[in-house]
């Protein structure tokens, strides 16, 4: 079919009524060392002693910013040991045996409602840094860093579209965690002096509407109103959502806060609020597995540092478990594939998908255009292809099809009607753009 | 995918087997198995392995060199072939069994120069079926004009007979001068008889009925790009429509403004162009914008070879140049898949400047009347 992909089958209809289930903190946790951004850290504490839920252990390195490490149950520090990150690197893990106590650091106190009044924009992004505050939708970003621009904000949007098919790890949050949305949105108001902020959801989602309409009518002066958005993918790319519910186009290359708008996921949203009233890190967090390789697809609040291995377990297990599995975690448009199940949760997963691997058989290229048709950032990814299967490379051409302005959203390969891979074409291609 | 086109050409295909009987058979039968296996060789000479350096026998290597054998291989052949037989007349006649030389020869040559040796599937600039027919067409014009054909497309004389002629393939002119075309040919058939394909003509031409129902289908299913019908249909009809204002301008006798643009839109290969030949997605451009202008160049040039041209073959002409106007469309250094000033503005100028030639080659090149008569009565592929 020459046609724009555009409405991904969703496949999270009953997913997104199951309640989220707690799970118990499991006997042993991780805590990642490096992680996707940071290439180097060093560890405060040394085997054998004994840390504190939400205790300082660590600081990892990146280019241009630090970032605390925190241990998420209180118990022994063991040792490291090697697992795979998110990222697909083997990591070097920090291995704590749970006392099951969950002793609170002392760094861990409550702020009066009065105190939380007088913080400024510069106060809060203090706290957010040391509470290693990250963007939980998947960028981890550093929260304070955004936080700290010196634009003018007239818009506050928060990102609770989700729209990559089989999560619902933030619906689930919006559902059950309301309250503390809503006073994460005001935090972030008072932060930006920002009256207007948007909390953005997919329009088909009639729970979430009526929720929230109910909610916001106590709230009527605070100005946060719900914005209900389009249903397609990617609605939930900042562009796309900027565009949808203010009408600002932002070009590629340039920041949202340049504009006057400034987006926040809405799970980083709850972790702002839990930072700001208990100065507490994030250490448990929604995730969904799901995917047709797991017996009971569910919805759980895991700690931070949990294996794989325990959720699915909880999952019923392995559906067919002789067949070939794909674990992807994230969302299947965007998300990593892992090659074994031998990871750990961090911060920023927000799902386990396990699908049962399938064979394609990929064709010829007949240049249908469906991939130039189905673009959000409006690129031609098969002339990129072909730009790239030319030896040896020729860098202007490569270089003026901009490759550079993909958001690697993977529509062109789920349109493509020859089953190719294009978009690892593009990510090839973005090495090749940059060089000089 | 290609399986959709095969079922779109199906209504053709069965009209062209009522009508034609055992003749479109043998046809579709030639074209088909020389290039489903001109396809297979090609198969097998790019897969031809194992390249380990160790003597296998010739059997064994044939065995290997198949397994990159798959079902699109046979497909796209078969659709190629298929459109390919359709812009064939049913039989010729001198000598009887020479139109199945000819349809063999230019199926070998429009699949080989037109598809493999750019590289198969997916790789070639112009549509295999059209250089085939056009090459047929330039070699072999002599065996086919100048003689009687069985329900091929023929020449209209004045007194209403039908003479034996020239032919559709030939492309020479169908009219004697001193003849009204539209006059003797509507005294013959109506335009009912257009639509539904009671006319002479080629085999997959004549039929509109057939041929829209595949359009239809093929637009619902979303298997090929509505922007080139309808931009390549309607500059096709915007130009029609403004060349024939001058002959009403210039008062010709018998001269009737819709009859003649019904005439031009319904005789020949166009709908059936429009349909299954230049929309192959292989041989257009990739961007939006620029598909637009690519079936705006076909309709121009299928409108100046018709009205300004010698050939009375102007649709697989027209299809040519417009393929080879697509890798120039799409050249990297100018493509864009959103709309902005530079890609809008060729699809102004591009049909402007052809009503401006059009108009002025009308009005001052020919001064006489019978001229027009002779230049609109022609309406042909």
């Amino acid at each position: 079919m020459i046609a724009a992909a555009k409405h991904i089958e969703d496949t999270k209809k009953l997913l997104g009524m199951l309640p989220t289930i707690h799970l118990a903190v499991p006997e042993y946790l991780f805590i990642a060392t490096n992680n996707a951004r940071c290439n180097g850290s060093e560890t405060f504490i040394k085997e054998g002693d004994h840390v504190n839920c939400c205790q300082l252990i660590g600081i990892r390195h990146a280019p241009f910013f630090d970032q605390p490490i925190h241990a998420t149950c209180s118990g022994t520090f063991l040792g490291y040991e090697e697992h795979y990150h998110r990222s697909g690197k083997l990591v070097k893990f920090m291995k704590f045996h749970n006392d099951f106590k969950d002793t609170m650091d002392p760094s861990v106190h409550e702020r009066s409602d009065e105190e939380i009044a007088k913080l400024t924009k510069d106060d809060i992004a203090k706290i957010l840094k040391d509470c290693a505050s990250v963007g939980l939708g998947g960028s981890s970003f550093p929260t304070y860093i955004k936080m700290e621009t010196k634009n003018p904000i007239k818009h506050l949007l928060i990102n609770g579209i989700e729209c990559e098919p089989y999560i619902t790890s933030d619906h689930r949050l919006m559902l059950e965690d309301s309250e503390e949305v809503i006073k994460g949105i005001k935090i972030l108001q008072q932060a930006f002096g920002c009256s207007d902020a948007k909390l953005c959801v997919k329009g088909k989602y009639k729970d979430l509407r009526e929720l929230y309409d109910v909610l916001l009518r106590r709230e009527k002066d605070s100005g946060i109103t719900l914005c209900p958005v389009g249903n397609f993918f990617p609605q939930g790319w900042e562009i796309a959502m900027i565009r949808a519910a203010t009408g600002i186009d932002v070009p590629s290359g340039h920041l949202p806060s340049e504009f006057g708008v400034i987006n926040f996921n809405v799970s980083t949203v709850v972790g702002i609020y839990q930072a700001v009233k208990f100065n507490m890190p994030v250490f448990e967090r929604n995730i969904s597995v799901t995917g047709d390789g797991v017996l009971m697809p569910s919805n759980f609040r895991v700690r931070v540092g949990t294996p794989i291995k325990s959720l699915i377990e909880r999952s019923g297990g392995y559906k067919d478990p002789d067949k070939p599995k794909v674990f992807i975690l994230g969302g299947p448009m965007m998300g990593a594939s892992l090659p074994s199940d031998d990871c750990i949760i961090t911060k920023t997963v927000t799902s386990v998908l396990v699908f049962n691997a399938e064979k394609h058989v990929v064709e010829p290229c007949i240049r249908c255009g469906s991939c130039v048709l189905s673009c959000p950032a409006h690129l031609q990814p098969v002339a990129i292809m072909n730009a790239m299967k030319v030896t040896p490379v020729e860098k202007e051409r490569v270089k003026a099809l901009d490759p550079l302005k993909c958001i690697e959203c993977g529509l062109c390969t789920y349109s493509c009607t020859s089953k190719i891979p294009v978009l690892d074409f593009v990510r090839r291609a973005k090495v090749i753009a940059k060089l000089p | 995918m290609l399986l959709d086109v095969l079922i779109a050409l199906l209504p053709v295909v069965i009209f062209a087997l009522i009508k034609y009987t055992w003749h479109t058979a043998v046809n579709l039968a030639i074209s088909i198995s020389l290039m489903a296996a001109a396809e297979y060789v090609f198969v097998l000479i790019k897969n031809w392995g194992p390249k380990d350096g160790e003597k296998h026998s010739l059997l064994e290597r044939v065995k290997f060199a198949s397994q990159g054998y798959t079902i699109n291989n046979f497909l796209a052949p078969t659709v190629s072939a298929v459109i390919y037989t359709m812009l064939f007349p049913a039989q010729n006649t001198n000598p009887v069994g020479f139109l199945y030389f000819a349809l063999a020869v230019g199926a070998l040559f429009g699949l080989i120069f037109g598809k493999l040796v750019f590289g198969g599937t997916g790789q070639n600039i112009f549509n295999p079926a059209v250089v085939g027919f056009i090459f047929v067409k330039l070699c072999f014009s002599s065996s086919f004009s100048g003689l009687w054909y069985i329900d091929s497309f023929n020449a209209v004389s004045g007194g209403g007979t039908i003479i034996p002629g020239s032919s559709v393939v030939a492309g020479g002119t169908i009219l004697s001068t001193a003849s009204n075309f539209e006059t003797v040919f509507s005294s013959h058939y109506s335009f009912l008889d257009m639509f539904l394909g009671n006319i002479p003509g080629t085999m997959g031409e004549t039929c509109k009925l057939a041929i829209l129902l595949g359009l239809v289908y093929l637009l619902v299913r979303r298997e090929i790009d509505w922007r080139v019908v309808v931009s390549y249909l309607g500059t096709f009809l915007l130009l029609i429509m403004i060349a024939g204002l001058v002959p009403l301008a210039k008062g010709l006798s018998g001269f009737d403004y819709g009859a003649f643009i019904l005439t031009q839109v319904l005789s020949g290969g166009l709908l059936f162009g429009a349909t299954f030949m230049l929309t192959d997605p292989v041989t257009m451009p990739i961007t939006t914008p620029s598909r637009w202008l690519y079936g705006m160049i076909a309709a121009v040039a299928t409108v100046f070879i018709r009205l300004l041209g010698g050939y009375a073959e102007g649709v697989a002409f027209s299809i040519l140049i417009a393929n080879m106007a697509a890798p120039v469309l799409d050249h990297y250094k100018w493509s864009s898949s959103r709309f902005h000033l530079k890609n809008v503005l060729p699809l102004v100028i591009v049909p402007l400047c052809a009503i401006g030639i059009l108009i002025w080659a009308l009005v001052d090149k020919l001064p006489a009347a019978s001229a027009f008569v002779t230049l609109f009565g022609g309406a042909i592929l």
